[in-house]
């Protein structure tokens, strides 16, 4: 929905309080001080719901770099969060790596990875480019089935859950206010990366890619970037994912676990931080919260999405305009 | 206000968690079964069972002086959900587990029960990984895959088989059924001709089968379910293969015969105690085709089994104690069951292999005389 200018509905006027800097700063410290205290009082399921949040809240925002911001879209994401799951998972069962040695390594492998997706792919658009991507996710996955080194379908199982200065981080309590950390960490890359150079030129070059390089942008160079930049987050997503778990399968990584996280980004609103924050909650807990309805919890999560999607096409809480003319 | 939303959907979400009430007078068993997703036939099948289990304890008076009850979390058969779906029953007020079909989605819940000092029955998943996983609490009736290899080897031998070939399809229990069956082949001196991996779908199996017949086996064992395994038995026979060909428990259905044809006639099953080849099971196949309307399914009498099992611990060890009755399962010798007397090793893994030996006769599986 190109050019259309923003109409002051009640949508809009949502979006303007939802928007306004003054009031930011004591949103942040609501928010951090819900954060910490929210698994004390509501027990250990909700501890439980809430870190599977946070973590979809990482990857969504590393596919929200490809995807959001520099416009590439990217339907084989898992395939980074198995390489970080995968690569922690083999590197401390199989070589004895202390988890905090196998992190860089797994984030090295997702550069890799990065790369070697990112390159061939950057001559293709659209359509084609989604292809490839879930061409890319089904090879890493297929793979992990069935090598040895991963465990083939079975996958890898007693995973240490890694100790850090004399903290083992163990309980569901230790790895949800660790996926907070991640989570905020994530946040902030995210904010300096869409404030930083690179980040205005993926959003010329998602806008209009010839005009941006006509401009002096090194269009291959900035693309693979987004894709590098993306995958790290998947990677770690992954790593802390596997050590949380303790066992991982192929199952986790499927097409349907891309398109989950496509899902919270583009539900959330594509380019928006706070929007896809938003998004990965709601793909999290509302399939949770719908639990007591039984049989009946896909259906009504699927007419909720539909519903969504009908009336906010542009996703909850898309992004802003930054020239003022484009929407 | 940026992220006010992600707040207030927090909160709701951890309000509307706040564990319901379970009323005083009622013992609530969690079932973690799969009632969603491609597993869900099995799952619902099984969640059928143990309440089948629990309305007959409830009509003879219940356990403790209480009522039981059940809840069902939906573990989807993804090791994801089935953390969410373990974590709520844990937080639920629930007396025990009775549940785990994937064994990939069940592994990862085993600690958090044990965490939460519950003890659980595991009627159907039976990966060999679970073992070590096991932080106590967890009980294993359903044999694993180390007793069906035991019993095929034996009807081999028996066979006076030599060389066999194995084919898998790539999933988690084919290959671990493969893998281990190579292994403990090879041990007792014998040969493995071939070793192939399927892919879950395949119409054409024309490639494995030349790749088998090449080996000239004494038998080819197929380790995966029944769709793809009824074409593969189909393709050896059309293409002159004459020995024997065994299929695994994931094979035992029926269907097996509509797909294979008269292919299928002289082969071999091997398959966990289903209701239709349990004596004892009428009453229980009669009473579920009452209550839900359809023939139990393949695992619903070790779940119910399993549910009658943990109220049996209940009440002898007299209260819901986790060390009690953890102790009192470890020393069951409990035979009101369908399925086979069930006591447990010092693994928590049955003792006694329940699997029998199948024969397709006359387009059905039938116990060899």
């Amino acid at each position: 929905m190109p050019d259309t200018p923003i109409r002051p509905s009640a949508w809009g006027g949502l979006t303007t309080i939802l928007d306004t800097p003054l009031k930011r700063q004591v949103a942040i410290a609501v928010i951090l001080m819900a954060m910490i205290v929210a698994p004390l009082l509501f027990g250990q399921y909700a501890t439980v719901i809430l870190t599977n949040a946070l973590l979809y809240v990482v990857l969504a925002l590393g596919l929200n770099i490809v995807v959001g911001y520099a416009g590439l879209l990217d339907l084989g994401f898992a395939a980074f969060f198995a390489v970080g799951a995968y690569t922690v998972g083999i590197a401390t069962l199989n070589f004895g790596l202390n988890f905090w040695l196998a992190l860089p390594l797994a984030v090295f492998f997702a550069i890799i990875a990065g790369i070697i997706i990112g390159t061939p792919t950057l001559r293709l658009r659209s359509d084609y480019l989604a292809i490839v991507t879930l061409g890319f996710g089904e090879i890493v996955r297929l793979a992990a089935r069935n090598l040895r080194e991963t465990g083939g379908a079975s996958g890898l199982s007693g995973i240490e859950s890694p100790w850090l200065f004399g903290w083992h981080i163990s309980t569901p309590l230790d790895f949800y206010y660790v996926f907070c950390v991640l989570a905020i960490i994530a946040v902030v890359v995210s904010v300096r990366l869409a404030n930083s150079r690179l980040g205005r030129a993926w959003l010329y070059v998602r806008h209009d890619e010839d005009a941006a390089e006509a401009m002096g942008i090194d269009r291959v160079k900035v693309k693979l970037a987004a894709y590098v930049v993306g995958a790290v987050y998947g990677a770690i997503g992954g790593a802390f994912f596997a050590a949380n778990l303790g066992a991982i399968s192929p199952n986790s990584f499927s097409f349907q676990q891309s398109v989950l996280i496509l899902m919270a980004v583009i539900l959330g609103g594509m380019g928006k931080i706070p929007g896809v924050i938003l998004g990965a909650f709601i793909v999290i807990l509302a399939p949770e919260l719908l639990r007591d309805f039984g049989d009946l919890r896909l259906f009504i999560f699927a007419v909720g999405l539909l519903l969504i999607m009908l009336f906010r096409p542009s996703g909850i809480w898309p992004a802003k305009s930054r020239t003022g003319a484009r929407r | 206000m940026r992220n006010l939303l992600k707040t207030a959907a927090g909160l709701a979400l951890a309000f509307s968690l706040g564990a319901p009430a379970i009323a005083q007078d009622t013992l609530t068993i969690g079932l973690l079964v799969p009632t969603t997703g491609s597993e869900a036939t099995y799952g619902q099948d099984m969640a059928n069972a143990a309440n089948l289990a629990i309305a007959e304890i409830n009509a003879a008076g219940g356990v403790l002086g209480k009522q039981l009850a059940s809840t069902v979390g939906d573990d989807a058969c993804d090791a994801q959900q089935a953390v969410n779906a373990a974590s709520k029953l844990a937080s639920s007020g629930v007396v025990g587990i009775v549940g785990g079909y994937c064994s990939g989605a069940t592994l990862p819940t085993l600690k958090i029960f044990g965490d939460a000092k519950l003890p659980m029955i595991i009627p159907a998943a039976n990966s060999t990984k679970l073992i070590p996983e096991n932080p106590g609490n967890v009980f294993m009736v359903n044999s694993t895959g180390n007793d069906q290899v035991a019993k095929a080897i034996e009807y081999f031998t028996a066979k006076n088989i030599k060389s066999i070939a194995i084919v898998n399809q790539g999933d988690a229990y084919s290959q671990d059924l493969a893998d281990l069956t190579r292994t403990n082949w090879e041990a007792a001196g014998n040969t493995v001709t071939k070793f192939e991996t399927t892919n879950k779908g395949e119409q054409d199996y024309s490639s494995v089968v030349t790749s088998i017949k090449s080996g000239n086996p004494d038998a080819v064992f197929w380790t995966a379910y029944y769709a793809d395994g009824g074409l593969l038995i189909r393709q050896l026979r059309e293409q002159g293969y004459q020995g024997l060909i065994a299929v695994g428990d994931g094979s035992n259905s029926p269907e097996l015969f509509k797909i294979a044809g008269p292919a299928a006639e002289g082969v071999i099953g091997f398959s966990n105690p289903t209701a239709e080849f349990l004596p004892d099971a009428k009453t229980f196949a009669e009473n579920y085709q009452k209550a839900y309307g359809t023939a139990p399914g393949p695992y619903s009498t070790l779940t119910y089994d399993a549910t009658k099992l943990l109220a049996w611990a209940f009440t002898t060890a007299g209260s819901t104690d986790f060390d009690a009755v953890v102790a009192t399962l470890q020393g069951a010798n409990f035979t009101d069951t369908i399925s086979g007397p069930i006591s447990f090793t010092p693994e928590k893994t049955l003792a006694r292999s329940n699997f029998v030996v199948l024969e397709g006769k006359g387009g059905a599986w039938t116990l060899p005389q």
